[in-house]
């Protein structure tokens, strides 16, 4: 008797196909699951007991939740839109320097490197009220003599949340799009001149649509960090005061770890994925049609 | 119990150093060779030198103590929740904490199980009650007892200035606070922001969640009633928040004390710039020493204020569980003790913090009294009487949760987002709902 020998594509594939099960999807089910669960981590048991939907429903008409969804939004906007034009801006410039670019590309690289914890930490000091540098400075020049409270005032703590992510991560858009100025034809460009075509003329109508994919690429990549922005907000408001800098990840860890309600924190995170596929398939589509734009398909 | 009567009698009649020698040679750990114990341990500068003395109890005992994780108390507590979750909780000794204690249900065994009575006799009765969950002794408590007290500034107390113009303005007085009124008075008078403030507090988390129901109670209130609903947002709960309300919006506390936890407050105190503070006993040798703070020479430390009905201290104590997994249990036993013990207590206290047996206690109040450090005598007499006034938080699994969401609550009503009764409610709101999806009512 001949036994069925599988095809030899699925043998191949087949290691790759039980890794990707064994870390990525098991995990994705389970999680899945224990969302229709009241699972809480110090009691074990509650991950048999089936609630349906009950999860779900609470997420759903809980205010708090939805105001952290809006507000995770308004950061993501804010912080991908000026990320982006200060990205763009440090590369424009980069790449017209012509003495000390390769140090430089070093230099607007080192915000990356520090971990998102130290960046917090940093932050925080910086944003202090009673002893942080920006109003010992602000008082020191006699600009204001009033302690700010940075970290507390609802404007303002969201500014000084979005102003550490934006230090920290401005680069990825700086170095991506100095990749996208690299790889532009000089032809175009040299035809443009013999045109007479202005500077911002140039920009607008051969650089720009050039650097649109890379753009897109990298606005998709960090859209999805940005979504999970968890450890610099946690260290410098923790979500408060009052949940005026609260976003999805600090609820949703605090649900999940502080109070140990891990299957409602799981509902949470189904729920927020909305966003980040909102984003994706948004960015997608622009860099499709980037793409297209400059004939180079779908 | 005899031998404990005459160590207790040996322990009163001599100094603290003859005492550790006679502790010392007083007990017996047992011998357990070739045993590994591994331990999760709470970290920190205050904590690490008691884990000097676990190679004395490894040469008595001939034990090994492994410790596999030292991190902060909060990290430690995600990282046990973690370990519930997964059933690995086969590590013996864990850092525990009354606040702590109720959640890890199943997790630690009973203590009482392992330990004599006269083993658990010497240990402060009330602190023993606070560790105790549904009758089982789930920690033995280690030199690390909190209840807060009043550290102050002497210097605003010696000004013939200051006391004429507060008495026109407040008309009485000025002298250290007795109740928290006085204390928001006081507080309010002295702020000079942003380069000096009255008081501050901690702003967020279970901290202020504490110290409100510590004032609650003093305001003739409670937390939750016998059922467990949340009962706070009475009248007694309204006057307590609307001291930390009048004191925020009188400019009289730092902008950003929504933000502020303990180390943030110690810190602050240090600079010089707060005037009244209530904050731990591990804090008063910082907060006197040159090195560290600017405040060193010119601290006073007095008993917590009372409220309207009551003086309260909201408390709570470090200590040391076995879990039952735990495979040998009999030298984890040993190791607990051990860290608890007499000796090792006068060893962790001598750094500042509070003791959790009565014999050290004495030893070190008698030696306070007896000794050349008029500072140290002032702060553990104010410790002492504050002790007698503290009461942990309600031995519930969910305590934690419900501070979760009653903090951003209270601090919605400090910030001006919503008025004190409005938040109030809408923290009970959510607790009532927790309680009653936890089945209390």
């Amino acid at each position: 008797m001949r036994m069925r020998r599988l095809p030899e594509w699925l043998v191949l594939l087949l290691p790759a196909i039980i890794v990707t099960a064994a870390v990525v999807l098991i995990p994705l089910l389970f999680s899945l699951y224990s969302s229709f669960t009241p699972y809480k981590l110090t009691r074990p048991s509650t991950l048999w007991i089936w609630i349906g939907t009950l999860n779900y429903e609470k997420i759903l008409a809980d205010w708090n939740f939805w105001s952290a969804f809006g507000r995770t939004i308004l950061f993501l906007t804010v912080v991908l839109n000026l990320e982006l034009l200060l990205g763009l801006g440090i590369a424009l410039v980069i790449n017209r320097i012509t003495w000390g670019q390769r140090a430089l590309r070093t230099i607007i690289m080192f915000p990356m490197m520090f971990s998102p914890i130290l960046v917090g930490f940093q932050f925080k000091f910086i944003f202090n009220d009673n002893i942080g540098l920006v109003n010992n400075t602000l008082q020191s020049l006699g600009i204001s003599d009033a302690a700010l409270p940075w970290l507390v005032d609802a404007k303002l703590a969201m500014f000084s949340i979005m102003f550490a992510e934006i230090w920290m991560s401005t680069s990825i858009f700086a170095i991506l799009i100095l990749a996208g100025l690299y790889a532009i034809p000089r032809d175009p460009l040299e035809a443009a001149e013999v045109d007479g075509c202005t500077a911002w003329q140039k920009f607008r109508h051969i650089t720009l649509p050039f650097l649109m994919p890379f753009i897109f690429i990298a606005m998709t990549i960090r859209s999805l960090d940005v979504a999970r922005a968890y450890d610099i907000v946690q260290i410098m408001t923790g979500g408060g005061p009052a949940r005026r800098t609260e976003l999805l990840w600090t609820l949703m860890s605090r649900t999940g770890y502080v109070d140990a309600r891990m299957g409602l924190a799981n509902a949470m995170g189904y729920v927020s994925i909305i966003l980040s596929i909102i984003f994706t398939v948004y960015f997608f589509r622009k860099l499709s049609a980037a793409r297209n734009e400059l004939g180079m398909g779908g | 119990m005899v031998r404990s009567k005459i160590t207790k009698v040996l322990l009163s009649a001599v100094a603290v150093s003859a005492l550790t020698t006679a502790a010392h040679a007083a007990e017996d750990w047992g011998k357990f060779p070739g045993m590994t114990i591994e331990a999760k341990l709470i970290g920190g500068q205050q904590y690490e030198g008691l884990y000097g003395r676990i190679a004395d109890w490894e040469a008595a005992t001939g034990a090994k103590v492994n410790i596999i994780s030292k991190k902060s108390h909060f990290e430690i507590d995600k990282e046990i929740k973690s370990d519930m979750a997964a059933g690995t909780t086969g590590w013996c000794v864990g850092s525990n904490h009354t606040s702590f204690a109720p959640q890890y249900e199943g997790l630690y065994v009973d203590l009482k199980s392992g330990l004599s009575s006269a083993q658990i006799e010497p240990y402060v009765d009330g602190i023993i009650e606070a560790s105790t969950v549904n009758g089982e002794l789930l920690m033995l408590p280690r030199a690390q007892f909190d209840v807060s007290v009043l550290y102050y500034l002497k210097s605003n107390y010696e000004d013939a200035d200051k006391a004429k113009a507060f008495k026109a303005e407040y008309g009485y007085d000025l002298a250290v606070p007795k109740t928290w009124k006085e204390m928001k008075d006081q507080a309010i008078f002295f702020a000079d922001p942003p380069n000096f403030y009255g008081t501050q507090y901690a702003g967020k988390d279970e901290a202020i969640v504490g110290r409100f129901y510590e004032m609650v109670v003093a305001e003739g209130g409670n937390y939750l009633d016998e059922s467990n609903k949340p009962i706070f947002n009475s009248e007694a709960g309204q006057r307590a928040l609307q001291w930390f309300v009048d004191l925020y919006q009188a400019k009289a506390v730092p902008a950003g004390t929504t933000s502020y936890v303990w180390d943030d407050l110690g810190q602050g105190f240090a600079s010089g710039t707060i005037a009244l503070n209530l904050d731990w006993p591990g804090w008063a040798g910082f907060f006197n020493d040159p090195e560290s703070s600017k405040a060193a020479g010119n601290v006073g430390v007095a008993v917590q204020p009372m409220g309207s009905v009551a003086r309260t201290g909201w408390s709570g104590t470090h200590g040391f569980s076995v879990t039952n997994d735990c495979e040998n249990k009999d030298a984890a036993f040993s190791l607990v003790h051990f860290l608890t013990s007499e000796e090792s207590q006068l060893a962790e206290s001598s750094g500042g913090s509070l003791p959790t047996r009565d014999a050290v206690w004495e030893a070190n109040l008698k030696q306070a009294k007896n000794g050349d450090d008029a500072f140290r005598a002032e702060a553990l007499a104010a410790f002492a009487e504050g002790a007698n006034h503290a009461f942990a938080v309600p031995k519930i699994p969910e305590w934690g949760e419900t501070t979760n969401i009653v903090f951003p609550e209270l601090q919605a009503a400090i910030v001006g987002d919503k008025t004190v009764k409005q938040a109030l409610d809408d923290a009970a709101e959510g607790v009532d709902e927790l309680m009653r999806e936890s089945g209390y009512y």
